[in-house]
């Protein structure tokens, strides 16, 4: 019988469905009712001083005494409405005239400002996102509404309730967010709050602090990277303060403010990888904030003496200062060739140190003996790298032969002396590069050879063959661009050689035309007289494939 | 002064002899008679004529070029003054056009016509009667020529008709008699007749007397003449000719016979019966022609004439026997195979020193490519050395500026699989050619397909397919599968061993020659065949390598045959391993890098598969993180792949040095005490020293320890010292490979400190057997880099001719001649000369027909004039005969008018 199974199945589902809504139902009449509350409470206190209690009623509802884990938002909200609305109405306001009573009322309702202020610290270091920026929203309108309408408490706020609210921020749980709402919302729209952001965090950093709060601080600074220019006229602010501050509107004083900051991180104790982070944007985005650089260069050569990628990172940030401030780096170039070392060619940095050494070694006023030992060093090196790195290093070396042909010895020496030849010719010769010695212009690399490139013309690969022969022919091409050949991987290579969906070959490929008699096994191994040559036999020498 | 024209006239009328003295009339006769005057009369012709034109001066016109200043740049010819005589010309091009243009214009719109064709009619330098002379002389020569079929002035004694070579002229019969009576004993024995022949051939002389002597006995009364004794010569060598091959026709079907009981004497000889012959065998007449033995059986003879008649008109219409290349002797054989196998050794040397093999193929423009490089300068460097261009916008596969692309043999492809690469249907003709070629191949093949009988394969029905499978007993049919899931399928059933008979089957039963399809399913196939491989070694726990070995052999023989197809599927594996697993090698990824090496020659400067092959290996080597004992052995295992493949070529591998010297860093009992200075060195994150208690004994590495992890501690110390001592013989083989390298003290100096220390590290007693392959290895690093030091020599590569500063000075040519065109450029200056010759032709062309045009006009206007002169003629005339009538007239009727009225 469909007819009744049909109806009771109808009869089931609306019940299934009644009950959730009306739940739901008494869920948003509690909601209404507290909002209702909420609003009378609020309303009452707009309307006569007699209700003042209400603010403290307000504040035991905001719910936040034991943990500030899930606060009351309509609370937090009317709170800040009716806070603003007394500021504006003057109430705060201290008069030495005012009567006693008055006096305590002020006093009263300046405890329970600070009170809701702490509460909302107390949220946002505790409750969750939506909160946290709620409750940073809110903070922020209430020193907004301080300074506007509190005369003289400028100073005061701005040192003590932000600085609580960008410590409560940092040390927030969970707070990327957060972070970024701060940075987007408030540091980069508004001048004055990166001005004394800045200054915060340049206190806050003084002391030794923990790692990961280190690092919340290293992306609040590194995401404020629009530098003001010299001509900036600083117009947005987000309170208006009765006196124009002087230092709010130059552009020295907030880089100073900056430089503080960046430095008390620098100062502070950096892991390695957060080193190496800061090093990589070095440039880009702490530099512009110095306006006297060369406080950076305890940093950077601290760095550069770690060694390895720290080295390879700093490089950049030191050739800045070389170039820029005319800073003198002693044995610079004595370093540079210490850092060329086994992993350098293996390491991922590998491209952005060609790249920085094409620079130094650009000069065509450095000595041969120097340009000779970084070729011949680099020729080394060749010898245990990739494929990727080897193909960026030989062009690299025919740059330099066109730019100092004094090193071109390195590709061709006849000896003239006939007993030194005929020395040469009886007993052979060694290899007159001195690896271990660590100045490069004593290292004899200009009285040797190239002898590695020339084995690297018989590279398994045939492309990069025919780089490592460019050495030894014509020197015709003038330059080779030297960008083309630096970010190559293996990935890259395989997929040039099989791109990535199977096309036609263009050619047949050729066939090994002897089928070998075995391959794995011994088969037929007495035909040969019990001795296995032929293909493959080196393999069956050393493996076991039974 | 010159003298005046008539005088000038009479000086030269004077000289050419046409005016002479006079003559006296006797002269005059006498010059008649001999006719000298007629001989005279074309001379003076001329030289009047010469006279004429002398002396008219307007055919002469000097040409303008009269060289204005004689300079040095003009060459000799044109310096001389050109006279040019438009009146001759214009009266030959009018003589012409009225000989050709005229006639054509005449016969314009007209039908049929007659032409002159008589001996000399329209020569105008003959007179009549040597015309008539010349015809008579034609005509007699005709007749003499004796071509006229009707001519029966011939006497023909030249040709007689014979029978077997015997005159059968009646006056000779005689003889015929006795000769064949002679003949008839010849028949009887054979032996005699070759003794005859032979005499007959040594002496002919005695021959000839013994032809001369039955013709004395016959006809006394005549002594021959040279000519028919010669002919009874000839008469008689030809019917010896028949005779012999008669006898020759008799030895062969007594060989025929012969041959024909062979097989029952080789049963005889071996005792034992051969299964019944298919057909029970028959009467002689069987092996024979059936229509020639029915011929013979017939009875009735018109029957057999009839046929014969046919036979013959079959025969002249039969093509002949084209001329067979001569069946080639064992030794020939053996030396065109060892000159193949040397051919294709040296195209591979070829190959691997990366020169292109065939020139047939047009050079590739990578060459202009990368001379364009220098002016444009926004062209990748990268790119023009075949490397990826690192931008990032899509870029084209397969690097299309490859320098180092080299042009593929087909030939190579070939010489063996004489299918031809691009087969279809109007190949197979061509394929039936060289089914003697294939024979040979199928030699070689036949070791894979055992030599199954092809049309027997596929004369079995392909239903009994699977089924019989199931009794345990292999079927003989099995379809091409045509996904890897189907050939499982196919295989799930057949044990272990007979997986390689099934290949064989379905590999016979699929020949491209009994089916067009079969060619791309088998190619199909053998890219199943390829990811089989990788599966059985990656899946199977135990893989049989004979098996695996089994299946890359096919492989490899259906790579000749499609190496596209399986170039392509081991593309693919390498693609997958590259996208998916780079740095972590599975067994069949292995099986498969090690198929490839047998399949293709690793050796090639550039090849489509073995150089991505090389690529994943070294990538493989390069950066993968070895942390256990079975991650080292797939290294070992990935090395010795990578030394196998160099064998030949003797690359170098960066790659290789590195992991070695890395593993065995971290194997050894000890850290390593020197600096580890050339190569990056990668602790692992475990642990993996040796840790030696007891003694431990060195195994062969077996390919299970790639995946299996040794369960007890002692087998992985065995494991390891086995490893430690695989990479040292790595060490040991990859310093012979790269002995040569210029590099090598700077190559293996670290690898000899570190093996220096691993001796060290081994001091302790339970690793006695692993000191020995160390020294020995270290001894070995020793004399190689003390000879390599000894071979060191400062480099000189720039042994080039200096570059020629580019030299602005103008080209300066001695000799120069502007008449002739310096252009250095051989097909600018070509196609510059057949322009100007166009021009020239064309302008001539258009004078040409200009002038026929004009020409055609004057002779129409000439035509109309003449028409008109002559209508106008007529006119006059009948107006004339009118006028002439009607006076007449007028004066009868002025005479009547008169008359009356004088009647009056």
């Amino acid at each position: 019988m469909p007819g009744p199974v049909e109806s009771s199945k109808k009869r089931k589902s609306s019940k299934t469905a009644g009950a959730p809504s009306k739940r739901r139902a008494v869920a948003e009449d509690d909601f209404a009712e507290t909002l209702s509350t909420i609003e009378k409470l609020e309303n009452e206190i707009a309307e006569s001083r007699k209700h003042y209690n209400n603010i403290a009623t307000l504040i035991s509802m905001l719910n936040v005494q034991k943990s500030a884990k899930n606060p009351e938002l309509a609370v937090a909200v009317s709170l800040c409405r009716v806070f603003s609305r007394l500021m504006a109405a003057g109430n705060f306001a201290e008069s030495s005239r005012a009567a006693e009573n008055e006096k305590i009322v002020t006093a009263w309702l300046k405890e329970r400002c600070l009170e809701y202020q702490r509460a909302l610290l107390s949220i946002i270091r505790e409750a969750d996102t939506t909160s946290q920026i709620t409750a940073l929203t809110l903070s922020m309108r209430i020193i907004k509404e301080r300074i506007t309408h509190i005369p003289g408490a400028e100073n005061a706020v701005w040192s003590t309730n932000f600085k609580a609210i960008v410590e409560a921020v940092i040390e927030a749980q969970d707070n990327q967010d957060l972070q970024s709402e701060l940075v987007n919302k408030f540091m980069k729209e508004f001048e004055d709050v990166r001005y004394h952001a800045f200054g915060q965090i340049a206190e806050y950093a003084a002391i030794r602090r923990r790692s990961d709060v280190l690092d919340s601080l290293i992306s609040i600074l590194s995401a404020c990277d629009d530098v003001p220019g010299d001509d900036h006229k600083f117009e947005n602010f987000f309170a208006t303060p009765g006196s124009q501050n002087k230092r709010l509107t130059s552009v020295n004083s907030h880089k100073k403010r900056a430089q503080e900051a960046w430095l008390a991180i620098l100062r502070n104790n950096l892991s390695q990888a957060q080193r190496k982070s800061l090093l990589r944007i070095m440039v880009h985005h702490i530099e512009p904030w110095f306006s006297r650089p060369e406080l950076l260069m305890d940093f950077l050569t601290d760095s550069y003496n770690v060694g390895g990628a720290t080295s390879l990172l700093a490089l950049s940030g030191l050739f800045y200062l070389i170039q820029e401030k005319n800073l003198d780096y002693p044995q610079f170039y004595t370093k540079l060739y210490s850092l060329l070392d086994a992993d350098l060619l293996h390491s991922k940095h590998r491209s952005r140190f060609f790249r920085l050494l094409n620079t130094f070694l650009a000069s065509t006023h450095l000595p041969a003996a120097l340009i000779a030992s970084f070729v011949k060093r680099l020729a080394r090196l060749a010898l245990n790298a990739p494929p990727s790195a080897i193909v960026v290093i030989v062009p690299f070396m025919y740059n330099i032969f066109k730019n100092h042909p004094t090193c071109s010895f390195m590709m061709h020496r006849e000896i003239r002396d006939k007993e030194l030849a005929a020395e040469i010719e009886a007993e052979g010769m060694d290899d007159p590069f001195d690896p271990l010695e660590e100045d490069p212009t004593r290292t004899g690399a200009i009285e040797s050879c190239l002898w590695e490139i020339v084995t690297l013309q018989s590279h398994y690969h045939p492309n990069v063959a025919s780089i490592a022969r460019i050495i030894s022919e014509q020197f015709t091409k003038q330059q080779y661009n030297l960008e083309d050949f630096l970010d190559h991987t293996y990935q890259g290579m395989v997929e040039a050689e099989l791109g990535s969906g199977e096309k036609p070959l263009r050619k047949v490929p050729v066939v090994e035309y002897q089928i070998p008699k075995r391959i794995f096994t011994d088969r037929l191994l007495e035909e040969d007289g019990g001795v296995d040559s032929g293909p493959a036999s080196f393999m069956r020498g050393l493996w076991d494939f039974s | 002064m010159p003298p005046s024209q008539l005088k000038q006239l009479k000086a030269s009328l004077r000289d050419s002899g046409v005016v002479g003295p006079q003559q006296s009339k006797k002269q005059k006769r006498q010059n008649a008679k001999t006719g000298v005057t007629a001989q005279n009369r074309n001379q003076r012709n001329a030289a009047l004529q010469a006279i004429r034109d002398r002396f008219n001066p307007f055919e002469i016109k000097v040409g303008t070029g009269r060289g204005k200043f004689d300079v040095t740049t003009r060459d000799g010819n044109s310096t001389g003054t050109v006279r040019e005589r438009p009146g001759v010309t214009k009266s030959l091009g009018e003589e012409r056009r009225r000989a050709t243009l005229l006639k054509e214009m005449n016969t314009r719109n007209k039908v049929g016509g007659l032409v002159d064709r008589r001996f000399g009619e329209n020569d105008p330098t003959m007179t009549p009667e040597e015309r008539a002379a010349e015809r008579f002389a034609r005509e007699s020569q005709k007749k003499m020529r004796k071509e006229s079929m009707f001519n029966l002035e011939e006497d023909e004694d030249e040709f007689q008709l014979t029978h077997l070579g015997q005159s059968l002229s009646f006056d000779e019969a005689n003889r015929d008699d006795f000769e064949m009576g002679d003949l008839k004993d010849d028949e009887e024995d054979d032996e005699e007749a070759s003794r005859k022949r032979k005499r007959f051939m040594a002496e002919e002389g005695e021959d000839e007397d013994f032809i001369d002597n039955p013709e004395g006995e016959g006809l006394h009364e005549r002594k021959k003449s040279k000519a028919e004794v010669m002919k009874e010569v000839i008469a008689k060598s030809k019917f010896y000719k028949a005779e012999r091959q008669q006898a020759k026709e008799d030895d062969d079907d007594l060989r025929d016979e012969l041959d024909k009981e062979l097989p029952d004497l080789f049963e005889a000889l071996r005792g034992m019966k051969a299964p019944a012959k298919p057909e029970p065998p028959k009467q002689d007449l069987d092996t024979m022609n059936p229509e020639r033995a029915a011929m013979l059986q017939g009875p009735e003879k018109t029957d057999a004439e009839k046929e014969y008649d046919q036979r013959l008109k079959q025969l002249t219409f039969d093509k002949r026997s084209q001329p067979t290349d001569r069946t080639k002797t064992e030794e020939e054989k053996i030396e065109e195979e060892a000159e193949r196998l040397k051919k294709l050794e040296e195209d591979r040397l070829k190959r691997m020193r990366g020169e292109h093999v065939s020139e047939d193929e047009e050079e590739e423009s990578d060459k202009d490519s990368f001379m364009q490089d220098d002016e444009e300068s926004d062209v990748d460097d990268a790119a023009a050395f075949g490397l990826p261009t690192t931008s990032y916008e899509p870029r084209p596969d397969m690097g299309v500026e490859d320098e180092d692309d080299f042009i593929i043999d087909d030939d190579l492809v070939e010489t063996r699989s004489n299918v031809s690469l691009s087969v279809d249907e109007s190949d197979m003709e061509e394929e039936e050619l060289s089914d003697e070629d294939e024979a040979e191949e199928s030699e070689q093949e036949d070791e894979l397909i055992n030599g199954m009988s092809l049309p027997a394969a596929s004369a079995t029905s392909t239903s009994v397919a699977a089924s019989q499978s199931a009794d345990g007993k292999l079927a003989f049919t099995y379809p091409c599968p045509g996904s890897h899931e189907e050939f499982l399928e196919l295989i799930e059933n057949v044990p272990i061993q007979d997986v390689s008979t099934v290949i064989q089957r379905i590999r016979a039963l699929h020949h491209p020659r009994l089916h067009p399809d079969n060619k791309a399913k088998l190619g199909r196939f053998s890219e199943i065949l390829i990811e089989h491989v990788s599966y059985m070694a990656s899946e199977a726990e135990n893989p049989s390598f004979a098996l695996v070995e089994n299946i890359l052999r096919h492989v490899h023989s259906l790579a000749k045959t499609h190496p596209l197809n399986v170039a392509t599927a081991f593309r693919a594996q390498l693609r997958e391993i590259s996208k998916e697993r780079p740095l972590n090698l599975h067994a069949g990824d292995l099986a498969i890098l090690t198929g490839i090496s047998t399949v293709f020659p690793t050796s090639d400067h550039f090849h489509a598969v073995t150089t991505p092959a090389h690529l994943c290996l070294a990538r493989f080597l390069g950066q993968c993180s070895a942390n256990t004992l079975s991650d080292f052995a797939t290294g070992a295992f990935a090395t010795s792949l990578c030394l196998q493949y160099q064998t030949v070529a003797k690359r170098y591998m960066p790659e290789l040095v590195n992991y070695v010297l890395n593993a065995l860093s971290n194997l050894a009992p000890t850290e390593p005490t020197i600096k580890v200075g050339s190569f990056p060195y990668r602790k692992t994150q475990e642990s993996v020293r040796l840790v030696a208690s007891k003694k431990v004994t060195p195994r062969k590495l077996h390919f299970r320890d790639i995946t299996a992890s040794a369960s007890e501690s002692q087998a992985e110390e065995d494991l390891k010292i086995s490893l430690v001592l695989t990479f040292v013989s790595l060490i040991d083989t990859a310093s012979d490979l790269w002995a040569e390298k210029a590099a090598f003290t700077e190559i293996f100096t670290p690898a000899r400190d570190i093996l220096k220390d691993l001796k060290q590290a081994f001091k302790s007693k339970a690793y006695t057997a692993a000191r020995d392959p160390i020294q020995s290895t270290l001894d070995k690093l020793a004399s190689h880099l003390e000879k390599s030091r000894l071979a060191r020599r400062p480099l000189l590569l720039h042994n080039h001719r200096p570059l020629a500063i580019k030299s602005a000075i103008p080209k300066f040519e001695e000799n120069f001649n502007p008449d002739k065109h310096y252009d250095p450029d051989r097909e600018r200056a070509e196609s510059n000369r057949l322009k100007a010759e166009y021009k020239r032709e064309r302008k001539g062309a258009m004078r040409e027909l200009r002038k026929d045009a004009s020409f055609v006009a004057r002779e129409k206007l000439r035509e109309k004039k003449e028409r008109d002169a002559e209508y106008e003629k007529k006119y006059k005339r009948l107006v004339a005969e009118i006028q002439n009538e009607e006076g007449r007239a007028a004066n009868e009727y002025e005479r009547e008018k008169r008359g009356r009225q004088g009647k009056r």
